[in-house]
């Protein structure tokens, strides 16, 4: 089986058809769950939250077979996982697509989850802190992805779960957890 | 005796042709009673047989499958009702038809990478996979034995041959001789392309393409243009191995 690094890659992807968009409906519909399940998969696996169309992103082909997804299919199976409510496109041009491999309410869970089990009930942090302080590591907080991260600090703010202010420097952001 | 003529004579004719039309029955009840002894004694110890390594034949599929084709010469199958001695203390038809129930479900997950139609070796990988915890493998012989059960069914399962392979279809696409050649020529690379369909079979283009686009909408072939020579090729996973690594 093939590897892309730690990665197992199913065996679809060495199968060259499927680096072609199909024409009939059923065996499109298959193909592209297939995919998405793959970038999404991938992406949870290396931690990616960010996938540009037009970049060399490790999925998009395979040169042990020698294909490459065209664009419009990879337009097509991230626009799929945006139907799914697992990424987002963050232009209107469709060059960079969000993944939410965890959805913002499961991220927010995380993040709840991170305060009980540190004792942070009540205290204050930074969101830089958050994703890259100490407590974080060994936790999918760490090394996340700016934007998510306020998207679900936003959600846990709007749930009076904590609340966010503007720090002393330009740079960053505090929030204060409730008691 | 000596023939006398009239009457009597015809008289005495009739008699003796009874009495050994009679003699002929005796030995004829004789014989079957003898041969209705012997099957039954025969009967008797293959149930023994059977009762001894009920466990063999379970688990091997070897001596299950010579098993069988002792079963066979003696005109007893096994299989034939899922009541009565056979099933009861074989469990030979639970054996096959939970096997057949494997088999529905395989060939049901991977209808639609496939389009229902599924490679034998394939299928058979695929079922000893499932079976891995059971520790009971089974070969191909007892798919094609699991699956002609099915057929009674009439659950539209049906083996065909292509070439050298066999392939189990599941869905009532029928296939008629154009298609049954394609497959055959893409079990060389896997895929085809119109030129060598029309090259190797000497069939005008739209013959070809006729055939290989009714393939395609059936869900048995896959188009890939992503080759760099530019020519469409038509895959067919039901020759590869595309659900197993």
């Amino acid at each position: 089986m093939q590897k892309l690094g730690d990665f197992k890659l199913p065996h679809f992807f060495n199968y060259p058809p499927y680096f072609t968009l199909q024409p009939v409906k059923d065996t499109r519909q298959k193909q592209v769950q297939l995919w998405k399940e793959l970038i999404l998969d991938y992406c949870r696996t290396q931690k990616i939250f960010v996938i540009g169309l037009e970049d060399d992103f490790p999925l998009f082909s395979n040169s042990a077979i020698e294909r490459s997804l065209s664009h419009e299919a990879r337009d097509i199976f991230l626009s799929g996982l945006v139907s799914d409510g697992r990424a987002e496109w963050m232009d209107k041009g469709h060059k960079k697509c969000l993944i939410l491999w965890l959805r913002i309410q499961d991220w927010a869970d995380c993040i709840l989850r991170f305060v009980k089990d540190n004792g942070l009930e009540d205290s204050v942090m930074t969101v830089e802190e958050i994703r890259s302080g100490i407590e974080s590591r060994g936790t999918e907080l760490h090394g996340m992805h700016r934007t998510v991260l306020m998207r679900a600090l936003r959600m846990l703010e709007q749930k009076g779960k904590l609340a966010m202010f503007k720090g002393s420097s330009a740079d960053d952001e505090g929030v204060k957890f409730s008691a | 005796m000596r023939r006398r003529p009239g009457i009597g004579g015809l008289q005495t004719a009739a008699a003796t042709r009874d009495q050994y039309r009679l003699v002929g029955e005796n030995v004829a009840r004789i014989k079957t009673d003898l041969m209705k002894e012997q099957l039954a004694t025969f009967r008797s110890q293959l149930e023994d047989f059977a009762r001894k390594h009920k466990n063999d034949i379970r688990k091997n599929p070897t001596f299950r499958s010579q098993f069988h084709e002792m079963c066979a010469k003696v005109g007893v199958d096994p299989l034939a009702s899922n009541k009565g001695f056979w099933a009861e203390l074989l469990g030979i038809g639970d054996f096959y038809y939970e096997l057949g129930v494997q088999i529905v479900d395989i060939c049901l997950a991977t209808r639609s990478l496939n389009g229902g139609l599924i490679n034998l070796q394939e299928l058979c990988n695929l079922l000893c996979q499932k079976r891995k915890a059971a520790r009971e493998s089974v070969t191909e012989d007892d798919c094609l034995r699991a699956i002609s059960k099915l057929k009674v069914l009439g659950s539209g399962f049906e083996v065909i041959s292509v070439g050298k392979k066999k392939l189990v279809r599941s869905v009532p696409t029928e296939l008629n001789k154009d298609h049954n050649e394609i497959l055959d020529m893409a079990q060389g690379q896997g895929y085809v392309t119109v030129e060598e369909v029309k090259r190797r079979l000497s069939w005008s283009s739209g013959r070809a393409i006729d055939a290989l686009e009714t393939l395609l909408e059936e869900g048995l072939a896959m188009i890939d243009d992503g080759h760099k020579d530019g020519k469409r090729r038509y895959w067919f996973p039901c020759v590869s191995f595309v659900t197993t690594s």
